[in-house]
């Protein structure tokens, strides 16, 4: 685990740092999927809701197009696929406890799982290991978005 | 659409009258055996704090709101209350009333894509 400007940022995960959110590969058909802390930190710190978008599980969702939707008194908005593939599920303790995605946002409170399509060519256009922490710093950076 | 009814409740303790008609609707629509859920948001999240149906009268001298609340809930109208709407009014899930489902904004889309949906 890396801390960058306050934010607990996982050193063996693939980063899509625009969208604040994360992709760990389960095994060879399944991927996890969640928020950074840095999504956790601009929700404001408290969500209301995180909504699987159940219409789509089962479906081949497209990369960038959204499987979850998080609602905040600060945000409200998608959390897009950071790739292409079959939306499995949604993480069910997130309808009673929305709150887990900030609180466990690699662990208990991940968002979704997906079977990927397209893993071996997408997951190069996603920010991975210490060359993708220093990307991801860089944005926050320019943002000036820190966690503490 | 054929089995399924949505109605989405947005008047509250300010509007009386409002009150109990979409709660009668929903009592009805369980009797034509459609499967029937309520989504309360703006001030209709207020009708299902603790104490409140009791206090609320859509017509002087007649039933208060939580006589159509029981009737709805007891006919298997399931409730469920919008989180945005509750942050709205401060409410926190201890403040309502039982068998509530908290759910977000994004779930009323949800639910009635598959529902005959009516807004109170």
């Amino acid at each position: 685990m890396s801390e960058i400007r306050g934010c607990n940022l996982p050193d063996d995960l693939y980063y899509q740092i625009e969208k604040h959110i994360w992709a760990k590969p389960l095994d060879a058909d399944t991927i996890r999927v969640g928020m950074t802390s840095v999504a956790g930190k601009l929700s404001g710190g408290k969500l209301t809701a995180v909504t699987i978008k159940e219409r789509a599980i089962g479906k081949e969702v497209a990369q960038g197009k959204s499987v979850a939707i998080i609602e905040s008194s600060k945000f409200v908005g998608p959390v897009p696929a950071p790739i292409t593939g079959e939306l499995l599920r949604g993480n069910d303790k997130l309808a009673s406890d929305p709150n887990l995605a900030i609180s466990d946002p690699y662990g208990e409170g991940w968002i979704a799982e997906m079977k990927p399509s397209k893993w071996n060519s997408e997951k190069d256009g996603l920010a991975t290991g210490a060359d993708g922490l220093a990307e991801y710093q860089k944005k926050l950076e320019a943002d000036d978005i820190s966690c503490d | 659409m054929d089995d399924k009814v949505l109605i989405i409740m947005t008047s509250g303790p300010d509007t009386p009258r409002r009150c109990a008609t979409p709660f009668f609707f929903a009592t009805l629509a369980a009797a034509m055996d459609y499967e029937v859920s309520m989504f309360f948001t703006i001030d209709g999240t207020l009708l299902l704090k603790k104490g409140m149906a009791e206090t609320v009268y859509p017509k002087e001298g007649g039933k208060p709101v939580s006589d159509f609340l029981k009737d709805a809930i007891d006919a298997g109208v399931k409730l469920t209350a919008c989180t945005a709407s509750m942050e709205l009014h401060d409410l926190t899930a201890e403040d309502l009333i039982e068998d509530i489902k908290m759910v977000g904004g994004a779930s009323m889309w949800q639910m009635s894509e598959d529902s005959k949906t009516l807004t109170f």
